[in-house]
């Protein structure tokens, strides 16, 4: 079992997500024309059923929408996306959708964000370390639900996860969402191991 | 990783395998389009060949698709669109023409990133999964589960219900028995107070006739002698006579009324049980409720007054034995809710096209979390033995099966009223009826 990463290592992580988030956030800006803030990334290794008041101290008292998408390769681990729900159109039209969304439209959308805000941070991660991660298809967690509903800690199949938290806003769209990775305890060494092989190149 | 594996191989596949794989550059133009493509959209690589997509393909939803695949080019990751929020990328046929059910092929989709050497995304690489099949297969099992959940829900009410018929047939078969048990001794003791009766009027006449002899006799007797006077008005004494004559009298006629009350019990009793009729009948309530009085006069004489408030209603089509029963439960309990003794109150009366009764106590009453409960059947809060909980859940159904109601109104300490409603009128006349608890019943 791993301890979880060392200060270099984590500072690099940090550091890594910073950079690949920022490069996919200006790009994103530039395809939407709108100005795109990105949080600190914060790293925590956290107990399993820690998890639901994590996600519930993001967003507070209000209802959550919620989509997942798991990665593959050089890591694996899952990323978690919570939008407050009065925000889930925000993204919407940035996306080229036209028009009032229907309930499937709206679904897509939450979907569409797991699948870009995870790309952009787990991608932007590999990309620097040289590891190839694929993404398996994105699903939904849920609509409208109650933040400590998004995790049920005795559904998952692990007890330690390492947590990268970003906030994502884009200005003008009233959009906040909160993402999370989450990396099984067990996965954490295969990631200290690139993070080493990385700080070598430097 | 290409050239570590044959082309000619990978390209074979590319074009021949079961998805539809097609790319596209930085300015949607068509670079690849497979065998799949060709056959679904009828429209071949060759002719398709550095054309925009859009401009081949004007039903595509172009906003958004477009925007899908910048996001692909500017960042370098994977997309994907499913069925499930949306159907299809291009509107095919699907490959169940005859068993499908669907209009399209459903689709998932994959967006996959081309990057050049430089790292830089040169083309986007889309590929189609037909998924009609799975998605038929998944939509199948989604509608059976429902199906299988409103059985479930069916069977659940039907467990209920057939519990709720246990119970009642449980009871009716307590008073089916007590019925016939009851019609046969009617009949059994209908008999000897027949002759009983008889031998009465024989007795009264014959005591009648003996005494006009004796009164003659009498007024003869100062013409006996004095020795036989005297021994006549000893033994007079000893007997005494004068009171013997009077009481005679009286003891007859009161053995005549006693015998007339058993024959009203019995017949009240083969009224009760409907030995002779049973089913759908106009009947009077109120004359039901003096019937079910006289029958459990004996359980309530000590613990309770009665008193009647007729208002006279109209005559109900009802099933009369039943309605007996539900006014026998009524009164019982409220006599059991007597602490000392007490007062019940029997009103009738009408209300549109309904009759009321009322069965009202001034006993306990009823607290409020109970009244939501009394009419379950095994509630109870008499002492384990005493009561079954059967009685009100009886009644209940009885009322529901005349389409009417009973309502029950009660404050803790001051007493409960229930109220029966029952319409007038049902068109039922001359259908049999399930519960015919006494129809076998010997006659
Ligand atoms: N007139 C009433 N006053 C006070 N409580 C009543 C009255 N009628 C019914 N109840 C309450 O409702 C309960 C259920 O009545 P029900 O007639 O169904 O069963 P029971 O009288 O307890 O038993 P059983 O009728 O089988 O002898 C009673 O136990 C009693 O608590
Ligand atoms: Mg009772």
């Amino acid at each position: 079992m791993n301890k979880g990463l060392s200060e270099d290592q984590t500072d690099a992580l940090q550091e890594l997500a910073n950079i690949g988030m920022g490069q996919a956030g200006d790009s994103l800006a530039r395809i939407w024309k709108e100005f795109v803030h990105l949080s600190i990334p914060k790293i925590a290794i956290v107990d399993a059923s820690r998890l639901p008041a994590l996600i519930h101290g993001f967003v507070g008292d209000t209802a959550v929408s919620a989509s997942r998408q798991a990665f593959h390769g050089g890591f694996r681990g899952e990323v978690l996306v919570v939008v407050s729900a009065k925000d889930r159109n925000g993204l919407a039209n940035l996306m080229g959708y036209e028009g009032q969304l229907d309930s499937v439209e709206r679904e897509e959308v939450l979907l569409d964000i797991v699948n870009l805000l995870g790309g952009a941070c787990v991608g932007g991660i590999a990309q620097q370390v040289n590891a190839e991660i694929g993404f398996s298809a994105p699903s939904l967690i849920g609509e409208d639900i109650d933040p400590l509903d998004v995790i049920h800690p005795d559904q998952l199949a692990i007890d330690k996860a390492l947590s990268l938290e970003v906030c994502f806003q884009v200005e003008n769209r009233s959009l906040t969402a909160h993402l999370v990775i989450l990396l099984p305890n067990n996965e954490v060494g295969a990631l200290a191991e690139l993070l080493d092989q990385f700080l070598c190149t430097l | 990783m290409a050239d570590q594996q044959n082309p000619q191989l990978s390209g074979f596949i590319v074009e021949r395998m079961e998805l539809g794989v097609f790319a596209v550059d930085s300015s949607f133009n068509i670079v690849l389009w497979n065998h799949f493509m060709h056959t679904h959209s009828g429209k071949s690589w060759e002719s398709l060949k550095g054309t925009n997509l859009f401009a081949s393909f004007p039903e595509l939803p172009e906003s958004w698709l477009k925007r899908k695949i910048e996001h692909v080019f500017a960042l370098g990751n994977y997309a994907f669109t499913s069925w499930e929020q949306r159907a299809y990328l291009f509107r095919f046929k699907h490959n169940r023409p005859i068993t499908g059910g669907v209009d399209a092929m459903l689709q998932n989709c994959t967006f996959l990133p081309l990057r050049d050497a430089k790292g830089k995304v040169e083309l986007v690489v889309i590929t189609l999964q037909d998924c009609t099949d799975n998605a038929l297969i998944q939509q199948r099992l989604a509608e059976a589960i429902t199906v299988s959940d409103e059985e479930r829900r069916k069977q659940q009410e039907l467990i209920v219900k057939l519990e709720d018929a246990k119970n009642q047939l449980y009871q009716s078969e307590k008073l089916a028995s007590i019925g016939q048990l009851a019609a046969g001794v009617a009949h059994e003791i209908n008999n000897p107070i027949g002759f009983v009766n008889s031998n009465l009027g024989t007795l009264e006449r014959n005591v009648t006739d003996l005494m006009k002899l004796m009164a003659v006799f009498e007024s003869k007797e100062t013409e006996l002698p004095k020795d036989t006077q005297r021994e006549l008005s000893k033994i007079k004494k000893e007997i005494d006579f004068e009171y013997l004559k009077e009481d005679l009298a009286a003891l007859i006629s009161e053995s005549k009324e006693g015998l007339s009350h058993v024959r009203r019990i019995v017949s009240d009793l083969k009224d009760f049980s409907r030995v002779d009729q049973s089913g759908w009948q106009i009947a009077d309530l109120e004359k039901c409720i003096d019937t079910t009085l006289n029958v459990v006069s004996n359980e309530i004489r000590y613990k309770a007054t009665v008193v009647k408030e007729y208002g006279h209603p109209p005559l109900v089509e009802c099933v009369p034995g039943q309605i007996n029963q539900v006014l026998m439960n009524l009164v019982v309990n409220a006599s059991q809710a007597f602490p000392e003794r007490g007062q019940i109150t029997l009103r009738t009366g009408e209300e549109g096209m309904y009759v009321w009764i009322e069965v009202e106590d001034n006993g306990i009453g009823i607290p409020p979390e109970n009244q939501q409960r009394i009419f379950e059947p095994f509630f109870t809060t008499k002492p384990v033995g005493t009561g079954t909980g059967l009685g009100l859940s009886v009644c209940y159904n009885i009322i529901r099966k005349h389409e009417g109601d009973l309502i029950v109104r009660s404050e803790v300490g001051k007493g409960t009223c229930f109220r029966i409603l029952l319409p007038i009128f049902h068109g039922k006349m001359g259908e049999s009826e399930e519960i015919e608890f006494a129809n076998s019943a010997p006659q």
